[in-house]
């Protein structure tokens, strides 16, 4: 199945799955926020970083220990 | 001239040499927050009461007496924040933030609260409970956000110092649009106690913005709770990046830059460095992402069918949005953060700083935030985050230093990073280039702050 940037499935669904309400003005919001930020998460969900080993607790105040 | 005009250094060493006296200060402070802030907007709360008992209470510290605007992000004892926003999101109560004990032990005093953008949640300030803050330089344009009252206060001179948090450029960016300096400290360093998402974040941090460099170390001191050691920046390694951040830029913007980047490489006889950073547009989107999970902390689906309806409609819808953003993009976030701080690491051991504009143009009109660069129209939002994530997202520090005005006379700002806890090393830069260029852009004042004064001290 092909990715897809649809807001008028993916933003129903999510919402009612979390029995979040929303009125007109909340989903042209939700779908201008998709249509800008969805490709991009996809992008970044599809990217290979396998071999990026994560930092365990990483200390944000200093460069990171030698991978 | 009045010691309203003086700068945060200045004042504090009149007070401490006793030929200021800080109630008489304080109270011309209030008098000038009366008669500048109804044009812009940046002070949504002043308490004499409570700035005067501070005042009696303070310590001999080296801010003592000293008039400081703080960002309403931060709770006070005798205040909860409200976060620019008709609802937060989150439990807010008075309280004895990190900031405002640190500013407390340095001996200032507390004036008034700062306007913000909504939630944090912008980088223009046009959106607030309060209205939106104005830019001192034209009043119709954006003063920056999210710290966008602290900034225009400095700009407007009702105080010299100001103390805002940054989460994605929120301290950078309204600093630059205000022709001001604004430090993003090191992630960790400055006081965070208090803030709604302390507990949780990784991104944000509280920092000065001051009219310059000297005056950010002083109040960056305090928040710090440790000196700030003046440096020279002597051969100074610039590393400039080729790619949107430096090159999708308002040509009036990259010309300014580009000029100030040379001046500071000849003032501290160092060299420029064209060097490599990839996938900067995927590490900003992930800085984007980690804030805004954090900002879900403990938001319920409850609370969001129960939201406020004074909350602005775009932040109605958008709070709601953050809940479907999926773990898998979070966790790729993070290991895009590793990866980031891992590139950033081996690039600072080539250059001490990485240079770019702060923002890619000049502060764009209130009713209409939108920006002009070469790739096309875009919101100044979608711009600005460009330039600021990268920061927030590997805990390096940054600063934003007043460079030009435009040809309308706005402000325009570079931006220097560098490596975890070399703060004091983009101070220093920042002095260094207020050196180069005679101090001309940190003591241009804008037409509000050049009005006759009529309540000197």
């Amino acid at each position: 199945m092909e990715a897809s940037d649809r807001a008028d499935e993916f933003i129903p669904a999510g919402l009612a799955s979390l029995g979040i309400e929303a009125d007109e003005v909340d989903m042209a919001v939700m779908g201008a926020a998709h249509q800008m930020f969805w490709p991009g998460i996809l992008g970044l969900i599809s990217m290979d970083l396998s071999e990026v080993a994560p930092e365990r607790d990483p200390d944000l105040s200093r460069a990171p220990e030698a991978s | 001239m009045s010691a309203l005009d003086l700068s945060l250094q200045e004042q504090a060493a009149a007070i401490a040499a006793g030929e200021v006296d800080p109630a008489e200060l304080l109270d011309a402070t209030l008098a000038r927050i009366e008669e500048r802030n109804p044009a812009i907007n940046a002070v949504v709360e002043t308490f004499p009461e409570r700035s005067r008992e501070m005042l009696a209470a303070v310590p001999d510290g080296p801010l003592r007496g000293v008039p400081i605007v703080i960002k309403d992000e931060w709770p006070l004892p005798w205040r909860g924040q409200r976060f620019g926003a008709a609802d937060m999101l989150a439990h807010a109560e008075p309280g004895e933030s990190g900031p405002y004990r640190a500013l407390r032990d340095a001996g200032a005093v507390i004036v008034g609260v700062g306007n913000m953008h909504e939630l944090g949640a912008g980088s223009t300030g046009n959106v607030s409970v309060y209205g939106p803050a104005r830019n001192p330089w034209n009043t119709e344009r954006c003063p920056g956000g999210s710290s966008s009252g602290p900034a225009s206060a400095v700009a407007a001179r009702l105080v010299s110092g100001a103390v805002g948090a940054d989460g994605l450029g929120s301290v950078r960016f309204p600093a630059a649009y205000c022709g001001l300096t604004g430090l993003k400290p090191t992630f960790g360093r400055s006081a965070l106690e208090g803030h709604h998402v302390a507990a949780v974040t990784e991104t944000i941090v509280s920092g000065p913005i001051c009219a310059d460099a000297a005056d950010c170390r002083l109040l960056g001191s305090a928040l710090f709770g440790e000196e700030l050691a003046a440096g020279d920046a002597a051969g100074l390694r610039i590393g400039v990046v080729r790619n949107t951040v430096s090159e999708d830029v308002a040509p009036e913007v990259r010309d300014a830059c580009e000029e100030a980047i040379e001046a500071l490489r000849g003032e501290t006889g160092g060299e420029v460095r064209e060097v490599e950073l990839a996938d900067l547009e995927a590490a900003t989107l992930a800085a984007v992402l980690i804030i805004n999970s954090e900002m879900l902390n403990g938001v319920t689906p409850e609370q969001l069918n129960g939201i406020d309806p004074e909350l602005s409609p775009i932040n109605r819808g958008f709070v709601k949005y953050r809940m479907l953003m999926p773990a898998a993009a979070i966790v790729q976030s993070k290991r895009m953060r590793t990866l980031m701080r891992r590139r950033l690491a081996a690039l600072f051991e080539e250059v001490d700083v990485i240079a770019w504009p702060t923002l890619p143009a000049v502060a764009p009109p209130l009713e209409a935030p939108l920006v002009e660069l070469p790739s096309g129209t875009l919101t100044a939002d979608q711009a600005n985050v460009r330039g600021g994530a990268l920061a927030n997202l590997t805990g390096i520090p940054g600063i934003s230093a007043p460079v030009g005005l435009s040809a309308d006379g706005l402000p325009i700002g570079l931006q220097l990073q560098a490596a975890w806890g070399r703060d004091e090393l983009l101070l220093d830069a920042a002095e260094a280039l207020e050196r180069v260029n005679g101090r001309r852009w940190v003591e241009a004042l804008p037409p509000l702050a050049q009005q006759a004064e009529p309540t000197g001290v």
